[in-house]
């Protein structure tokens, strides 16, 4: 992290909020407060003098900083060193041919006009309304989103959400935390020149802020909420990275905020509304207001310097999470009923809390509110509980590794010299070595989908079970504990594959690893075919089954749903036979693990979207290998299969 | 007001499962495609990338196992498609080449990687 270029982004942040903030305060707070009052030209002329200077200092400290942040990304784009990237025209090129450069060259622009605006402010020009500067300080606030993340277009579904929800962040931003400053001001002038008639100003003042103020919490909390989901996206990310982190710590002082803004408007506001209330009791309200926000202009400050490092971060899902907690809640092992009653008494949960938060002063009501909290956190306790499972630091890893031939290949070789003594060559846990261990070694083969990819790593790297399993940590390096579990995942994908029968099964086997082939000269890999429809695969052992081939090939123009042919020899395969694709050995020596001894010469499966196999044909197996018109109906069937929602953590989840 | 931040929270906390999020440019998928092997030599390197790229900022280098670059000219972003990268090369003979890949994403953000590829025949 580069703290010259957090303090640039936090000033620029700040500058921007400012002056959004005076241009509200002025139009929309404190022109109406003192438009109504008689005597006040005093207070008037004291705070326009004050917000004033306040304008002037933030334009300078957003030009300076804007011209910083321009040299440091200039410098970071190109590599050459931030003092000569003026010199060596890189800054030129930044603002003459990348996006960031036409946002800012609009930003200049946005600049110079302020300045007009504050000039014209400054000359007492009352034909330039105020409200062309609130726009173009709005304007200015706004368009720093596409100096951000938001300004990417990402292949998500609601993507287009996600600059709309930017937009809006910054200007709620601007409208609230950067009046507060103003706010401040305006109620200390009050204190000095108020007169007779300046707490009236004050109550104005503090009730249409307040008013505001709500709807821009709303507005920050849903587009935060909308932020949060496409930069961060998950619960793991959101707790176990850097980035995730620094959010929670934002949403925190945010809260603070809140906490502050509730104060105002439960405890002091009424009081400054009651007509019939004290003027001495009044104006300590008056002051207490003032140095409250001002209180809040601080949080805000620090809420705009982590944005400042964030922007500088990675979002969330670009490294892995490291997963603070001992236990994970995995609701795939909360059955279908349980998490019925669990949707429930979450709805119930929220809604009691609500009650809480509203029933102010009523105990009787927040009692029953209470006890349903308890309650319903009791019954979501006994429905989750199958759910919660041990965790650790790495469970949310996702795979270095692809899932794919090679690694696989790579895991076999590791695997035959490091796990086979005691999980055995076949990974059901009967290797030579297991009967004099005090645990028995784990049937690799079963059950493995059900934890994460980043629970395996764990065990591979730091052992299981009191140190009968050896952690591996120290023996193989991160990337090759990923080929072992790659292959270790294969292999039980495949003793479930071979189980399928020639009936379309609903419930998919796991998938196949992805492997790379040539044909006709020309390489292609099994996840590009499948992009197209469902795959055939037709693995076979001696000579090449010639009559077979020759009636696929016939087949495959006509089929109806795409279905694409692979045809792979294991054995000594002929040089040349039509539709048989060369392979690697690394794929030799995966497929075969789909293969069993018992399958004859010839064994043709049809693999849905995701890489699953959902119907196996052999040609020693009952029925024999299928006609045409079968696997084409079969082929229409499983096209229709939806693909698997896509999932960051890797394959295995 | 703060409880009902809290509310929110929680009902946020359990509306969230995971959602796949990319916002840096990483390379998704390259024509001959990564650590492949080719029979003759291409005529041209595509990258394809996650995100849509600055051409002022983004170039690809590949060379041959002495060092030497056999790239025929700069990288140029693709006219319809601002996420993918094409490079000319140069005939190449059997060998393996390393391609080095180092690119700016429109939000700012640079990212680099480099992978193999080899041409069985000349």
């Amino acid at each position: 992290m580069d703290p010259l270029f957090i303090l640039t982004r936090t000033l620029q942040y700040s500058a921007a909020a400012l002056l959004q903030g005076i241009f509200v305060m002025w139009c929309v707070i404190a022109q109406p407060a003192l438009r109504q009052m008689q005597g006040t030209l005093a207070l008037q002329n004291r705070f326009d003098r004050w917000l004033l200077a306040l304008g002037w200092t933030s334009l300078l400290v957003a030009l300076a900083s804007g011209i910083v942040w321009l040299i440091l990304l200039a410098s970071q784009m190109s590599g050459v060193a931030p003092p000569d990237v003026i010199p060596q025209g890189v800054v030129r090129i930044v603002l003459t041919q990348t996006r960031f450069g036409e946002d800012w060259l609009l930003r200049g622009a946005f600049i110079i006009m302020l300045a007009a605006c504050l000039l014209a402010q400054t000359q007492k020009l009352r034909q330039v309304p105020r409200w062309i500067g609130l726009v173009v300080a709005a304007a200015f606030m706004a368009s720093l989103a596409w100096a951000g993340h938001a300004a990417a277009a990402d292949n998500l579904p609601y993507s287009y959400l996600h600059l709309p929800a930017d937009l809006l962040h910054l200007l709620a931003t601007g409208a609230w935390l950067g009046g507060l400053l103003p706010l401040g001001l305006l109620l200390a002038a009050v204190r000095r020149d108020g007169g007779p008639d300046g707490l009236a100003v004050a109550r104005t003042a503090a009730l249409r802020f307040s008013v505001l103020g709500i709807s821009c919490v709303g507005t920050l909390l849903v587009t935060g909420i909308v932020n949060t989901w496409f930069l961060s996206g998950s619960i793991p990310a959101l707790v176990g990275t850097l980035y995730g982190q620094l959010l929670l710590v934002k949403i925190a002082l945010f809260i603070g905020m809140i906490a502050v803004a509730s104060v105002n408007r439960n405890r002091l506001l009424p009081v400054l509304a009651r007509g019939n209330a004290e003027a001495s009791l009044q104006s300590l309200v008056a002051r207490k207001l003032s140095r409250n926000a001002f209180t809040e202009a601080g949080l805000g400050v620090l809420v705009l310097a982590v944005v400042g490092i964030i922007g500088r971060l990675p979002p969330g899902l670009h490294t892995e999470p490291r997963w603070p907690f001992p236990f994970q809640l995995d609701l795939g092992e909360v059955g279908a009923g349980a998490l019925r009653v669990l949707d429930v008494a979450a709805i119930l949960f929220v809604l009691c809390l609500i009650a809480i938060a509203i029933q102010r002063r009523r105990y009787r009501g927040m009692t029953v509110s209470l006890v349903g909290v308890v309650l319903c956190g009791s019954i979501a306790w006994i429905a989750v509980r199958p759910g919660i499972l041990p965790a650790y630091p790495t469970t949310y890893y996702a795979s270095t590794q692809p899932y794919a031939a090679a690694s696989v290949a790579r895991g076999a070789t590791l695997y035959a010299a490091n796990c086979t003594a005691c999980h055995g060559a076949d990974g059901r846990g009967g290797g030579p070595m297991a009967a004099s261990l005090a645990i028995r070694p784990a049937d690799l083969t079963e059950h493995i989908f059900a934890h994460h990819v980043g629970d395996l790593f764990w065990w591979v790297s730091h052992g299981r079970g009191n140190g009968v399993m050896p952690g591996f940590a120290d023996k193989l390096s991160p990337d090759q504990r990923w080929d072992v579990i790659n292959f270790v995942l294969a292999r039980a994908a495949a003793v479930q594959t071979n189980t399928v029968r020639s009936q379309i099964t609903t419930a998919a086997a796991a998938p196949l690893p992805d492997f790379a082939f040539q044909q006709d000269g020309t390489q292609n890999t099994l996840s590009q075919m499948l992009k197209s429809g469902p795959v055939l695969l037709v693995l076979f052992v001696g000579p090449a089954p010639e009559a077979r081939l020759k009636q696929l090939t016939d087949l495959e123009p006509g089929a109806a749903a795409g279905l694409g042919v692979i045809a792979v020899g294991l054995g000594k395969t002929p040089k040349k036979a039509p539709m048989v694709v060369q392979v690697s050995n690394d794929v030799r020596g995966l497929l075969m693990l789909f293969r069993s001894a018992n399958d004859g010469g010839e064994t043709e499966m049809i693999l849905d979207r995701n890489a699953s196999v959902r119907a196996r044909w052999t040609a020693r197996g009952a029925g024999g290998l299928p006609d045409a018109d079968t696997l084409l109906a079969d082929a229409v069937r499983v096209a229709r299969i939806p693909a698997a929602a896509a999932n960051h953590a890797g394959h295995g989840g | 007001m703060s409880r009902k931040i809290a509310a929110a929270l929680v009902l946020f906390a359990l509306l969230t499962a995971s959602a796949p999020v990319l916002a840096h440019a990483f390379l998704d998928h390259s024509d001959p495609a990564v650590g492949s092997t080719i029979p003759t030599s291409p005529a041209a390197m595509h990258l394809w990338f996650t995100q849509q790229l600055e051409p002022a900022f983004s170039s690809v280098t590949i060379t041959d196992k002495s060092g030497a670059t056999v790239n025929d000219g700069p990288a140029s972003i693709d006219s319809s498609d601002s996420s993918e990268l094409d490079v000319k090369l140069k005939r190449l003979p059997a060998g393996t080449y390393k391609v080095k890949w180092h690119v700016l994403s429109v939000d700012t953000h640079t990212t680099e990687g480099d992978f193999t590829f080899s041409v069985s025949g000349g």
